[in-house]
């Protein structure tokens, strides 16, 4: 049914070639998913610009290795070669191949259109127009390999007035709505932290495009060109607000935790360091059981909340007192107790505690994978579990350039002496150049 | 319709927020998606909205439109020994299963993974559960705040020594469907392939403890360093630039500020001395010095409004953007040049305006069409695909099984 050769691995995307310039936070998300799919994936890195998910800055300044900065690489090593080091780079790029290509080159572009060629997908996420001016874009791609499937995602998309603009997560999704309406009720939106939701579903999707466009291409025959802006799959995220303006054109604010049909919904202080247990009761008879638990069964029979009517009136006070009574408890012991009564409660868990997490470490989710340059660490396994194709968890994320022989020699044939031609002009390489950026 | 799915066939269990997403999507790329549903009500999210004018009605809840779009409504009641009958009859039929019953359900309704081969053993079977089919979570509620919370983004999200909140409605329940969605067209892919129907098992918590949305990465920076690469503040302070949400004069904007957007900033605010200043440049990467450079910016958005300040700051190259209310979203100019809205007429509410194709695919389009009222295609799916007479149809519906 397929050109490509799966070569008994029985993974769903198994013998597809996918060339990836999907970078900062949406990108390796896509790439992440396509990986443990099966999908050979190559990045095509450079030596003259950093792929943001390993460093952006040529010498980490001394003073941000003991910061939050410095907590992303390995060790807190910020020496030389930092960027094989990084937590963001070795997690999603799990078994993804890179070399480095000079794009800029004419060599460059030559071995890139060579190995777009012998590919079935490329993704990419630079800003509207950079991949024109590179290299010519997909209309050049498309020449090369009329059956590539080519997947963009710049923050607003490839065309209208803002396709130039410049973007992170936290802008893209501020164009959608979805910044107005997080955080606390009645306060501005300035009191929470920048979230970037919109990078990982962004990535999610262009991954999805690739495997629709492999679909498509059974049909037809021919490749094609995928567009997807961040900012738009966001709106559909936040459709709650969305289709209220549409139909009552009405402008929702900020709900905090609380939610419109649930009452108590939220999170409320348990015994330890910023500890919180997520509580959401979606009737009386959750509520009935949460009044008991909490050691205040005479709440279910107060007429203030006996009904969802009610305590949806008489929210604040009724929070008020269901903060006042879970600090006995840890968060886990709080879940424990209130799911064995079947109250919808969970752990705000912070990262660390996670890796002893019951439910983690029965399914086996955190995976332990060793790297040439670092050692062994636990990352977080495949997002779901496949019975008969299952993700390999086991090879690392590559250094920058560890695969340039692999795929340059290997697969495009190229000549000893022109691949030393290739390192002494810079256009490949397994170091950052001095003036890198 | 020519999306790329065309001749995808999905049997589709799913209800709430995250199974359905993910299927949508799969309904607006072609796929055939045929939504089995409780007669007494159907899909919960029917009774959430927003309705129009505020009126509860089973067939115009907004929410339930976004997530439906183009599947086909067949109602089945699964406690009848008949429904479930029919059920295996329409899974035969699939190119996929995709279910989001509590874990073991499927099995009672005589329909498990071994079943499925036995009646159609290429057809791929994904369900989706708050903690997984197995394991001491199984038998678990979770909601959309807990789903929030558990996957370890919630701790991160918030101001320094408050609570935390969450980053809106049903949010992380919609990124779990479009990563669910992505894993499942991959299992349809590669079932296809092998003529072996794939398994797959997924699980809300693991889905967002992965999150590239800074949990994921946190996870890794915790075993790289022993500490926490993000923590709950409303600025990640790193450096002098200034970085976050501000306030203008008819609302606010978001700057994603690193020091060497200074320039850039400085040029918007009208201070391209500053650019310049060799001397207050090299000030920005040291915390301390944004008392100073804050003000700047500050006052200076205090006499413009957020439109004018996103385009001065994007002419400048600075990654700079208005907080859009939903009203803002409505008018934006980049939105409307780009045609992203959809007018689509649903059966029982008109013409709504729905947002539109989150993927625009060059040579397999797709499309957002109605969702369905509730049961709307019963009699077309059990005539046309399984053979029944409209008459049949009327019996079952008189015995409460459809």
């Amino acid at each position: 049914m397929t050109a490509f050769d799966p070569g008994g691995d029985p993974r769903p995307l198994a013998g597809v070639r996918i060339l990836s310039q999907a970078i900062v936070w949406a990108g390796p998300t896509g790439t992440l998913i396509l990986s443990d799919l099966g999908a050979e994936v190559i990045e095509v890195e450079s030596i003259q610009h950093f792929t943001p998910t390993r460093g952006n800055v040529r010498h980490v300044p001394p003073e941000q290795a003991q910061g939050p900065m410095g907590a992303s690489f390995a060790n807190r090593d910020i020496s030389e070669g930092f960027w094989n080091r990084r937590n963001s780079f070795n997690y999603a790029s799990r078994g993804h191949k890179s070399i480095t290509l000079d794009l800029r080159s004419e060599a460059g572009r030559e071995l890139f259109f060579d190995l777009a060629r012998v590919s079935d997908a490329y993704i990419e996420n630079n800003a509207a127009g950079v991949v024109d001016r590179l290299y010519g874009g997909w209309e050049a791609l498309s020449q090369v390999n009329p059956r590539l499937v080519m997947a963009s995602f710049p923050g607003f998309g490839l065309s209208g007035p803002y396709r130039h603009f410049k973007g992170y997560g936290a802008t893209m999704e501020a164009i959608a709505g979805h910044t107005m309406l997080r955080g606390y009720r009645g306060e501005p939106p300035s009191e929470v932290s920048a979230t970037f939701h919109g990078d990982p579903n962004a990535g999610a999707h262009a991954a999805f495009a690739i495997i629709a466009g492999l679909m498509a291409r059974e049909r037809t025959g021919r490749g094609q060109l995928i567009e997807i802006s961040q900012s738009e799959a966001v709106a559909h995220h936040v459709s709650y607000g969305f289709m209220d303006y549409s139909m009552n054109r009405r402008v929702q604010e900020p709900q905090g935790n609380r939610d419109p049909s649930m009452s108590p919904c939220g999170v409320f202080p348990a015994a330890g360091d910023d500890a919180w247990i997520a509580i959401a009761v979606p009737d009386d008879a959750a509520f009935g059981a949460l009044a008991a638990e909490l050691g205040l069964p005479g709440l279910a029979d107060d007429p203030r909340f006996a009904t969802v009517v009610a305590r949806k009136r008489n929210e604040e006070a009724l929070e008020a007192l269901v903060a006042g009574a879970t600090a006995s408890a840890t968060p886990a012991e709080w879940m424990e107790r209130l799911q064995a009564v079947g109250v919808p409660a969970a752990v705000v868990y912070h990262q660390p505690d996670m890796f002893d997490d019951p439910q983690l470490v029965a399914r086996g989710f955190f995976a332990e994978i060793g790297h040439p340059t670092i050692g062994s660490y636990l990352y977080p396994g495949a997002m779901a579990q496949f019975a008969h194709g299952p993700a390999d968890l086991e090879t690392p994320a590559p250094t920058l350039g560890q695969h340039n022989e692999e795929i340059l020699q290997g697969l495009l044939g190229v000549s000893d002496a022109r691949y030393q031609q290739l390192i002494d002009d810079d256009v490949i390489g397994t170091v950052y150049l001095e003036d890198a950026r | 319709m020519a999306g790329p799915l065309l001749g995808i066939r999905v049997l589709d269990l799913t209800q709430g927020v995250a199974g359905p997403y993910a299927t949508k999507l799969l309904s607006d790329y072609g796929a055939d998606v045929v939504k089995v549903e409780r007669p007494d009500g159907g899909d919960p999210t029917r009774r959430v909205g927003p309705f129009p004018d505020d009126v509860p009605h089973l067939d115009r809840s907004g929410l339930f439109f976004e997530l439906n779009s183009g599947k086909r409504s067949v109602t089945l009641n699964l406690a009848a020994a008949t429904g479930r009958r029919i059920l295996q009859r329409l899974a035969a039929d699939a190119d996929l299963v995709i279910e989001s019953f509590r874990p073991g359900a499927l099995a009672r309704l005589g329909l498990d993974a071994a079943r499925l081969e036995a009646i159609n053993p290429a057809a791929a079977l994904v369900q989706l559960s708050n903690y997984g089919q197995e394991g001491p979570y199984r038998d678990f509620e979770l909601d959309d705040l807990g789903a929030y919370a558990m996957g370890g983004v919630l701790a991160l999200t918030g101001g320094e020594g408050r609570e935390p909140a969450r980053i809106g409605l049903y949010a992380p329940l919609f990124l779990a469907g479009g990563v669910l969605a992505t894993y499942t067209i991959g299992a349809v892919f590669g079932s296809r392939r092998t003529g072996r129907g794939e398994r797959v098992d997924a699980s809300l918590f693991e889905i967002l403890a992965s999150s590239m949305d800074r949990g994921g990465p946190n996870l890794v920076a915790y075993q790289y360093s022993g500490s926490l690469m993000t923590t709950r503040s409303a600025s990640q302070l790193r450096n002098a630039m200034p970085n976050g949400v501000f306030r203008c004069t008819d609302g606010y904007v978001s700057i994603t500020g690193q020091p060497q957007f200074f320039p850039r900033m400085a040029r918007m605010i009208d201070r391209p001395d500053l650019a310049e200043d060799e001397a207050f440049l090299g000030r920005l990467d040291d915390p301390a010095f944004l008392p100073e450079v804050e003000p700047l910016l500050t006052d200076w958005l205090s006499r413009h409004s957020k439109r004018e300040a996103m385009e001065r700051g994007q002419a400048e190259g600075l990654p700079i953007s208005a907080l859009n209310t939903m009203e803002d979203v409505f008018a934006d100019p980049h939105l409307h040049e780009r045609d992203f809205f959809e007018t689509v007429a649903q059966p029982a509410a008109g013409e709504v305006v729905m947002p539109g194709l989150p993927l625009r695919m060059s040579d397999t389009p797709g499309e957002i069409r109605a969702a369905p009222t509730l049961g709307q295609h019963t009699v077309e799916v059990l005539t046309a695909a399984l053979g029944y007479s409209t008459q049949d149809v009327a019996v079952l519906r008189q015995r409460g099984v459809v």
